[in-house]
């Protein structure tokens, strides 16, 4: 069973640069509290792209992971780590991050050019759909946030983006590994907990969530 | 019996255990890993003996997969049984003892998953899952630079694993399917999205594999984890990760684009193992030095199979014999950690004055790992230099010849100071003053001077399947090299 929606590309145009803005806002931001709100609606975005699609095409597979994405990158996930953050009351903010994020955020923008010129020069010929220009773009934003920040949250944060840049190619491109990404965002839910338990080490033996202290190993 | 049913006995075996290790019972825990891993073992060697090859439902078999089978499960027994003399040494584990038995079952299971399934989708998820299952391993003594090394560890490796998942994504983009059997007998529908498949395959699973430069996790990871694990990692993770990503570059095989692509594969892994070569000479910490060592061992592997022909047999050579040699290096590291309580060289200096058998142990393995003749990564790495004479890419094998002789030189003259060295005036001036201040040197171990039965004769199974494996295949060398004639 398929629906015809109307306006359908200019809705999808408008979702996928909406979850490219959110990129861009967590690029600029010192806190993890709002970084954290972002990568929610940007999960949330993702779902409603999803659903989109399977009303679209039909294929019920799609709704599960919609589903299944909804509830946990765009719910639980962002709810584990707003309990990290909170039982971590004086690190809420990222140590020398107001100076740089004007620097991330112009050079989130640079990445978005890079990103779409690859795009058009390597990919756009085998995948004519722009939204996986989108799909690729997040992906490399996601790596800039991990890259660029100190604080376990936000690479976190980041990591997560660059799973729903995945996980929305897949619905896009290859629409029989919708199983496969179900499995993938159930996977998702152990390696929370291994992190959840990673991240109270850290806090133990650092008494902080940054990073920045953990230079121990060199060499 | 159906064959099928000895997957299900392979992989259900460390499952049990992982289950059974839970149960709130002194002791079970120990029982049922080492219990789960000989089930494996056996069963690995009744699919290695009986040939069982094809497919068979959701799972695929052919000698690649019947070889890396026995040397998981081999590996998996040994490290469990050497965790029984090293994890009780550790004053304040991260997790409780129990855990630590369930994920190391679970691990091992993620890794016989990733081998055996018929799905390059499901390979994926089972070396994605290879991450959850080992990143707790790795902070097991709770230091700082143990956590550390485990929040590294899951960051990059999963950040890297993502990049694969768009390799699979594109397999199934051009082909229409997953199944690895499938996949090999089809006609490859858009070679440019398959290249870019291999290439993200190359990324993903080369970061795990600790292919330059994705490798930045791994010194650390191999060098903060207990040595069991170091060993779990060094010899058939990162195997399994190379594995993994062969699957995807083989369905190209015999095509311009495989030939175009191997310059590349070929180019990742003698940079790999030139830089992990150099860098190896210089370090200052035993066990990171190790870690370094599986990084050049992995590059020549690469390289190995990238050449195909006698490279591809020297490359399965060198997977077995380096998992069982450098396995032996971690266990006996772990038994030098435990004595001087550190895995600082300056720590550990005359070693042999402290633990004879141990000394001998690692001056071996090390000196197996680098490619000592008559082991068998010595026979894995000149097949490969072979090959690479056969191909004409006399350039290559040059540069090989220096890997060869740089990374041996390397590690072997570190190794020879720390074991057969004296520590400096200084140094055991400043150790003595360190131990009366009570200066912590981050290592949480209890001391012992006394070398256990146990301790020992594991490294000392593992060297001698080394040298067996190096013995036995090198009239299988001598034929390939004169059918070639």
């Amino acid at each position: 069973m398929t629906f015809v929606i109307p306006f359908y590309d200019e809705i999808v145009g408008f979702l996928g640069i909406s979850t490219i803005l959110t990129s861009l806002y967590m690029q600029g931001q010192s806190f993890v509290d709002p970084t954290i709100r972002a990568i929610s609606i940007q999960s949330l975005i993702i779902t409603v792209l999803i659903v989109i699609l399977f009303l679209h095409t039909g294929d019920l597979n799609l709704l599960y992971l919609a589903i299944i994405t909804g509830v946990m990158r765009g719910v639980v996930f962002p709810l584990f780590m707003r309990y990290q953050v909170r039982r971590f009351k004086h690190k809420l903010r990222e140590t020398g991050s107001s100076q740089k994020t004007p620097s991330l955020v112009l050079s989130g923008i640079i990445v978005i050019i890079i990103g779409y010129a690859m795009f058009r020069s390597v990919l756009a010929s085998y995948f004519p759909d722009p939204q996986v220009a989108i799909t690729f773009i997040l992906l490399l934003l996601g790596f800039l946030l991990i890259i660029t920040r100190k604080n376990s949250l936000t690479q976190m944060c980041g990591y997560i983006q660059e799973e729903n840049a995945i996980l929305y190619a897949g619905a896009l491109i290859a629409p029989g590994i919708q199983i496969l990404t179900e499995f993938a965002v159930v996977l998702d839910v152990f390696g929370v907990v291994v992190i959840g338990v990673i991240l109270s080490a850290q806090r133990d033996v650092f008494k902080t969530l940054e990073p920045s202290d953990l230079e121990q190993l060199s060499g | 019996m159906e064959p099928e049913i000895i997957f299900f006995i392979l992989l259900g075996a460390p499952v049990t255990g992982s289950l059974i290790s839970l149960l709130p019972k002194q002791g079970v825990e120990i029982i049922a890993s080492l219990s789960a891993a000989v089930v494996t073992v056996v069963t690995s060697l009744v699919l290695l003996v009986l040939g069982i090859s094809g497919t068979f439902g959701y799972f695929y078999a052919d000698s690649l997969t019947r070889i890396m089978a026995i040397t998981v499960s081999s590996i998996f027994l040994t490290s469990t049984s050497y965790s029984v003399f090293y994890i009780r040494k550790i004053k304040e584990p991260f997790i409780r003892f129990r855990w630590y038995y369930c994920l190391v079952n679970l691990f091992a299971f993620t890794m016989l998953l990733a081998i055996t399934v018929n799905d390059l989708g499901f390979v994926w998820l089972a070396v994605e899952a290879t991450t959850i299952t080992s990143a707790l391993l790795v902070a097991l003594e709770r230091k700082k630079t143990s956590v550390e090394a485990a929040w590294r560890y899951t960051l990059i490796v999963s950040a890297g694993l993502v990049i694969s998942l768009l390799s699979v994504i594109f397999v199934s983009t051009s082909q229409g399917t997953l199944e690895f059997s499938t996949l090999l007998h089809q006609p490859i529908n858009n070679f440019m999205i398959m290249s870019m498949a291999v290439g993200f395959a190359l990324v993903g699973y080369g970061t795990k594999a600790g292919i330059v430069p994705m490798h930045t996790w791994l010194p650390d990871a191999h060098s903060e984890a207990p040595s069991p694990v170091s060993a779990l990692f060094s010899a058939v993770l990162l195997p399994t990760s190379l594995y993994a990503f062969m699957r995807t570059f083989v369905l190209l095989q015999g095509s311009q684009t495989f030939a175009d692509l191997q310059n590349l594969v070929i180019g990742f892994g003698v940079l790999t193992a030139l830089i992990a070569a150099i860098i190896m000479g210089y370090q200052r910490n035993y066990k990171r030095m190790l870690a370094y060592s599986s990084m050049e061992n992995m590059g020549i592997i690469l390289v190995g199979f990238a050449l195909g022909g006698i490279g591809t047999l020297g490359a399965i050579v060198q997977i077995v014999s380096h998992a069982f040699a450098k396995s032996a290096a971690f266990y006996s590291s772990g038994n030098i950690a435990v004595a001087y309580d550190s895995t600082k060289m300056q720590d550990a200096q005359g070693v042999i004055n402290k633990l004879k058998t141990t000394s001998y142990l690692f001056t071996l393995s090390c000196f197996s790992v680098t490619g000592a003749p008559p082991f068998g990564v010595f026979l894995g790495e000149f097949m490969i230099l072979t090959q690479a004479i056969i191909a004409q890419n006399f350039i290559l094998a040059a540069i090989l010849a220096i890997v060869y002789m740089y990374a041996f030189i390397g590690l072997n003259r570190q190794t020879i100071s720390m074991i057969f060295g004296q520590q400096s005036k200084e140094d055991e001036t400043n150790a003595s003053a360190n131990s009366s201040l009570s200066i912590s040197k981050d290592v949480r171990l209890t001391p012992t001077n006394k070398e256990n039965f146990i301790s020992v004769l594991i490294p000392f199974v593992n060297l001698t399947i080394s040298l067996i494996i190096g013995i036995y295949m090198l009239p299988v060398f001598l034929d390939a090299v004169t059918g070639m004639k």
